[in-house]
């Protein structure tokens, strides 16, 4: 039993490794830029229907060392947005932690309200299961009044049907964040899923239902939205 | 194979043995806001007539009481409490921020009992109090219902159970898990409804003040209780098209809007929402936001708005005697003060 199992984590380390590209963190060293944009498409309470588009590029220093930088615009909720971030990945067998830091901007132009998040999380990646933790530390101006809040735990769990490196999976996910917001304990979840259609390009889409109220209240309809993308890699 | 049967079994106690949250409701709801704000909504309308406008037109000022997450049981020493202090201090309502009670069907039984209590009280102390029984019957003489209530300011006659009390409760999470609604909306009817206080008459131009009680118990207002807060509906506009000029407008909700510490582990509203909401509350000029949940205190201002969010009064939350209520004072030009109220009483 053990023999197998030190073989497993064995194929599995080098496969990782060997694989390209296929999830939201895996790397195989092979190429440097990332560029990807997705349209978004969705509803909500507050501001009804809504659209928007992301652009965002990555670039990989080395094979632990990466940096990236994304916009966002959202009609309807008239969301104006912008991050910088910043990652160091280390590989331990046949998992990956990374840790990641990002400043992110938000313009909620609809609600006067300008907001500034700085998050520091620690990921734990397996070929099936990911997990996150870290914090968020969130500032806002609305109207005449500057509001930091208490640190905000984010957490984040998901999980696939193939192994990471696969040519298309599917996966489930469990979080309390998005690309460009972090919630306190409103948790969104959905299923995404990717499909290359050549060895640098990706096809990826994400449904996404975050509901209000859902840790201590009743979780309730807040919003639901979709996204579909490319991903291209050099 | 045993293991699926321990991690089964373990998950369906976990879903079946709570009684204070609702773990499937993580991910969906049982009872939604959309449906009782259209039932509310129906029900106000219907019963407009039955919500009351106090007057405080001839008094120097008007006070009213607030408090917040009594989660009753079988022990109602706090609530009475509230109930009584509103009546000895003349407040002119007296206004509850949702989790009234413990979703338990005995619990609200003691807390209608409660409610009935004092809006005989408030019956006898403010309106003129006539038998209509056998004076011999001491059964009778007992009985509430053989007594009606007049108000000399209208003339309008009340029995014991159509005392217009000015009890104004929101809705919480805790009323309305394990089908608390139907518990809740027997006593209350409303969720979201809003109470006019006549304040005073000047140059042929009537004065109000406003209070809006909010359903916010999912955390969220809901599709339709936006649609209607933004067509103004709560705003009344047909008020303010007739010359009605409303002076103060308070606010009453039971989901928090500031989180007062990292380790607060309740859901408030999200994001976009509690900003629209702080912009909402401006566009209605609000004088006072209140909120509870979140059973810790907290005092904030934005864009003019006053937000206090109260800590629980609840007998199991906060066993010691302290500063659980608020109360406002609001004088005749106008002018809103608040401060806290102690309550004195222990847990039984």
């Amino acid at each position: 039993m053990r023999k197998l199992l030190v073989f497993l984590a064995a194929f599995l380390a080098t496969a990782v490794y060997a694989q390209p590209y296929t999830g939201v963190h895996k790397f195989d060293g092979k190429y440097r830029n990332e560029v990807s944009a997705y349209g978004m498409f969705g509803g909500n309470i507050v501001s009804g229907t809504f659209g928007g588009l992301e652009l965002s590029y990555k670039r990989y220093l080395g094979n632990r060392w990466s940096a990236a930088a994304a916009g966002q615009v959202q009609m309807g909720k008239q969301q104006y947005s912008g991050y910088v971030m910043g990652g160091y990945r280390l590989p331990v067998s046949w998992m990956d932690f990374y840790l990641d830091g990002k400043l992110m901007y938000n313009r909620y132009h609809r609600w006067n309200t300008d907001e500034t998040v700085a998050n520091l999380s620690l990921t734990w990646e397996t070929p099936y299961v990911f997990l996150k933790v870290g914090e968020s530390y969130i500032h806002y101006h609305v109207l005449d009044f500057d509001c930091t809040e208490p640190l905000t735990l984010t957490f984040g769990v998901g999980t696939s049907i193939r192994p990471r490196w696969n040519s298309w999976n599917i996966g489930l996910f469990f979080r309390n964040y998005d690309e460009f917001y972090y919630e306190n304990w409103n948790i969104n979840w959905g299923f995404n899923f990717y499909a290359n259609l050549r060895p640098q390009m990706q096809l990826f889409g994400e449904f996404n239902v975050r509901p209000a109220g859902s840790m201590s209240q009743l979780a309730s309809r807040y919003e639901t939205s979709l996204k579909l993308g490319l991903k291209y890699n050099w | 194979m045993k293991r699926f049967f321990i991690l089964s079994a373990v998950v369906a106690l976990v879903l079946t043995s709570c009684d204070k949250v609702s773990p499937t409701g993580v991910l969906v709801s049982g009872t939604g806001v959309e449906d009782r704000v259209k039932m509310s909504r129906l029900y106000f309308l219907d019963h407009k007539g039955d919500y009351k406008v106090l007057v405080a037109a001839k008094q120097n000022e008007y006070t009213f009481l607030v408090g917040a997450d009594s989660h009753l049981t079988t022990d109602d020493t706090r609530m009475r409490e509230m109930l009584q202090m509103g009546l000895d201090n003349n407040d002119l309502l007296v206004a509850h921020l949702g989790d009234i009670a413990d979703t338990k069907a005995e619990y609200y039984i003691t807390l209608e009992d409660l409610i009935d209590e004092y809006r005989v009280k408030y019956g006898k102390k403010y309106y003129q109090e006539f038998f209509m029984g056998d004076e011999n019957s001491s059964v009778q003489v007992e009985d509430p219902k053989y007594y009606v209530y007049k108000d000399t300011l209208t003339g309008e006659i009340f029995t014991a159970s159509t005392i217009p009390y000015p009890f104004y409760p929101v809705v919480g999470n805790h009323d309305i898990t394990h089908n608390g609604w139907a518990l809740w909306s027997n006593i209350f009817h409303s969720s979201f409804y809003n109470v006019y206080v006549f304040a005073d008459y000047v140059d042929d131009r009537i004065i109000y003040d406003r209070f809006i009680f909010l359903d916010t118990a999912n955390g969220t207002l809901g599709e339709e209780q936006v649609k209607m807060i933004e067509e103004g509906v709560l705003e009344d506009r047909q008020n303010a098209e007739m010359g009605v000029v409303v002076r103060n407008t308070f606010v009453f909700s039971h989901t928090n809007i500031f989180r007062p510490s990292s380790f607060q582990f309740s859901s408030t509203f999200v994001r976009e929402e509690a900003y629209f909401l702080l912009n909402q509350f401006v566009k209605w000029n609000a004088s006072i936001v209140f909120c509870g949940h979140v059973h810790k205190w907290d005092d904030q201002v934005v864009g003019g708005v006053t937000y206090l969010t109260l800590d629980s009064m609840c007998e199991e939350n906060n066993p010691e005697p302290g500063d659980y209520l608020v109360r406002v004072h609001v004088k005749k030009d106008g002018t809103v003060t608040w401060e806290k109220v102690h309550m004195n009483t222990r847990k039984k």
